[in-house]
């Protein structure tokens, strides 16, 4: 993913989650670099857009 | 011990399973990442650097039978360290003492960037040079004579564009036959005077070092108080007595102007290194986005800018359109004529008891209070909130914002890093006081936080003050300007009771965009989704506590006893009613003084003093929390008691000068 504010990319698994924050979950992912909260993209869009890319990959 | 690029030092065989070592340096968003990942695979571990928070990441690899670690290091600019990135960057350079050092830039940025790998040459590290994001280079019809290059530096470069595997099979041969390269790292001479300052602090110097004595005296000319610890240990006392005493006498004689000679110089060594070397096309075409990132980063047309994607932004669009159009037909039309009437007869057609009744649908009703206020206020207002938010977000005008405020941040004691959780302030303060512990020195969080909880208001109560305000002519500016004035004298004045230095603040820019509608939606619509989520149930629960005191008389003994303080702001008494919603959450606050206004309540005079005071008013419970959290009891209370007398003070003065004056009568 991008950073929204460096424009840093990096894996969701590099960033840093789960501050305890929020009552309701963790939903945004530290950009490692500047520590910027990016929203976390939900899994039903993610699960889309791979359908998109696959469909697109196929034609 | 072997020889090698000219320098005596230990080579290979740093652990019992002779395994050499390779450091990727370079500037942040360079492609180390992506370098790092292709020459490791999935064998990699992420760990902090050891006394810091920095990570870094480490994976082996072998290369044409040779085993290998690779260490990417965190993005430096330069030797001589400013952030503690780039303080790890060279502890690893310095303690680690790897075979190989690949300086990783950006092709399109070769001639800012070849200013470190002047400085890791004349450190005589053994650099191998990767001019990588050469396709990109090339698209914008940049030519790079590599071969002229390699020539004038003296050590191997190699053009790459990682991303797309270009170039790897060449870096990782350059780094197995590192030292048996015949390559030497040649020398570049600055002025006769640096020269000779140069030679004489060097010569004072006995110890060995891993970086040469000629950067050692560099770095202790530009007071690098890292390499003076550490000349001070190798040297001793005595020997780091006169090294010490050199450096102050020159630093003394050249005390204007040595950072700024220096980088000169080597700007014209990057110059001359590049002539021949790099061309670009005859006619540079300035791109728009580029147009709009140098205006918006200039003062002179950067705060016009800003203005006037205030005014658009959040008056137009989150203010008049979100929080009047939007709330008028949800709150005012759905909630109000139809929604609110029909679930009360519902309610009270099902529920015979007249106190579960009012639980639900009475005057702090779960849904004719918590609800409707979290659906039909808080909502729409929200949403078009972040949907500018996010628009603004994935243009990459943030970043431009904390350069342009940067100067003026550093008068309140904070850096333009502090844009960060200003901006995600204006979202939801909790959040970004949370955010405020990546700022670097504890004194920047303690201004933050404070400048935090008193002068930002959250997305929503934004939102109801520009709808409430906007209806009153001159109000809106009359809230503007104490805000501003308050957050200009409550931060120079933490400032100066905050002694300390303002960090040192840079940043890559990310270029400038067309926001893409797609990143805009999901954005907004996961902010949204985790708000609402946040809300609801808290929104529920205040109603619960609110019928709970109405039902005990408690909450009507709150009223009364916050009677006096209002007649004091010269605010009729149900005004209490929306500073005690707002102790609960800020937005639940600013939907109580909606409530107020549509009830013709309070006047232009009445509604801009509630206002004011509401927005400085003590942070909400949640922000308090997360206060004591991060910034501990003391500090919490201190800023909650301060904020508290800050809020009513002001809006009693200016309660009092709008009478006097008879402004917005």
């Amino acid at each position: 993913m991008k950073c929204g504010f460096c424009g840093h990319e990096f894996e969701e698994s590099d960033g840093k989650q789960g501050c305890g924050g929020c009552s309701s979950g963790c939903h945004s992912i530290h950009c490692p670099r500047c520590n910027y909260k990016n929203p976390l993209e939900p899994k039903f869009l993610k699960k889309i857009k791979g359908l998109w890319q696959e469909k697109q990959k196929k034609q | 011990m072997a020889r090698c690029c000219g320098k005596t030092m230990e080579i290979t065989l740093k652990d019992d399973h002779g395994i050499k070592r390779v450091a990727l340096v370079g500037n942040p968003n360079v492609g180390k990442s992506v370098l790092f990942n292709a020459l490791t695979g999935a064998y990699v571990t992420v760990s902090n650097y050891p006394g810091t928070s920095v990570e870094v990441s480490r994976g082996n690899a072998v290369i044409e039978g040779q085993a290998w670690q690779v260490i990417d290091t965190p993005g430096m600019y330069s030797i001589h360290t400013i952030t503690e990135e780039e303080r790890v960057a060279r502890e690893i350079l310095l303690n680690e003492t790897p075979d190989v050092v690949v300086h990783v830039l950006d092709a399109r940025n070769l001639e800012r960037m070849l200013a470190m790998t002047i400085q890791l040459i004349e450190a005589e590290l053994p650099v191998i040079l990767v001019v990588n994001i050469m396709d990109e280079a090339e698209r914008i019809g940049l030519k790079i004579d590599l071969d002229l290059l390699q020539e004038r530096l003296g050590i191997p470069v190699i053009g790459a564009a990682t991303a797309r595997k270009r170039g790897l099979d060449e870096i990782r041969r350059a780094m197995r036959n590192y030292c048996c390269s015949d390559e030497n790292p040649r020398r570049f001479n600055y002025s006769r005077l640096l020269e000779q300052d140069l030679t004489e602090v060097a010569g004072l110097m006995r110890a060995d070092y891993v970086l040469s004595k000629r950067t050692l005296a560099l770095l202790l000319l530009q007071q690098d108080e890292e390499i003076s610890a550490l000349v001070q240990h190798l040297e001793g006392e005595e020997g780091y007595a006169k090294v010490a005493e050199k450096v102050r006498e020159i630093a003394f004689q050249r005390r204007e102007s040595f950072h700024l000679n220096l980088s000169l110089e080597r700007k014209e060594i990057v110059r001359k290194l590049i002539q021949g070397v790099f061309s670009s096309p005859e006619k540079r075409v300035i791109t728009w986005s580029e147009k709009l990132s140098n205006l918006a980063v200039r003062p002179l047309t950067g705060i016009p800018l800003l203005f006037i994607i205030l005014y658009f932004g959040l008056y137009k669009f989150v203010g008049v359109f979100g929080a009047g159009t939007v709330v008028d037909l949800l709150e005012g039309k759905l909630f109000e004529e139809i929604f609110n009437p029909w679930i009360t007869g519902v309610v009270k057609g099902i529920v015979p008891w007249a106190v579960i009744q009012e639980l639900f649908v009475g005057e702090y009703g779960i849904i004719t209070l918590g609800i409707r206020y979290a659906v039909g206020i808080i909502l729409p207002i929200v949403a078009t909130f972040f949907i500018f938010f996010s628009f603004l977000e994935d243009t990459g005008y943030f970043p431009r914002l904390a350069l342009l405020v940067d100067r003026v941040f550093k008068r309140f004691g904070m850096s333009g890093r502090a844009v960060i959780p200003m901006v995600l302030g204006f979202g939801c303060d909790t959040m970004a006081t949370m955010v405020t512990r990546t700022l670097e020195t504890v004194r920047e969080r303690i201004i933050a936080t404070l400048l935090l909880s008193l002068a930002i208001p959250c997305s929503a109560q934004i939102g109801v003050i520009l709808a409430l305000l906007s209806k009153a002519p001159g109000a809106l500016a009359v809230w503007g300007v104490s805000m501003l004035l308050l957050f200009i004298v409550v931060g120079l004045l933490a400032a100066r009771l905050l002694p300390g230095e303002a960090p040192m603040f840079y940043m890559e820019l990310p270029p400038m965009r067309l926001p893409q509608l797609s990143n805009v939606f999901t954005k907004t619509y996961t902010r949204m989704q985790w708000y609402f989520l946040e809300i609801l149930p808290l929104f529920v629960l205040a109603s619960v506590l609110l019928w709970l005191g109405k039902i005990t008389s408690f909450f009507e003994k709150m009223v009364d006893a916050l009677t006096p303080v209002m007649a004091l702001l010269g605010l009729p008494k149900e005004t209490a009613v929306a500073f005690i919603f707002g102790f609960f959450r800020r937005d639940y606050g600013a939907a109580g003084l909606y409530d107020l206004q549509t009830k013709g309540l309070l006047n232009a005079r009445q509604l801009t003093v509630a206002a004011v005071t509401l927005t400085l008013f003590i942070p909400c419970v949640a922000q308090f929390l997360i206060m004591k959290k991060e910034r501990g009891w003391k500090v919490a209370s201190a800023i909650g008691v301060f904020v508290s007398l800050i809020a009513f003070g002001s809006g009693y003065l200016l309660n009092q000068l709008l009478l006097t004056t008879g402004i917005l009568s």
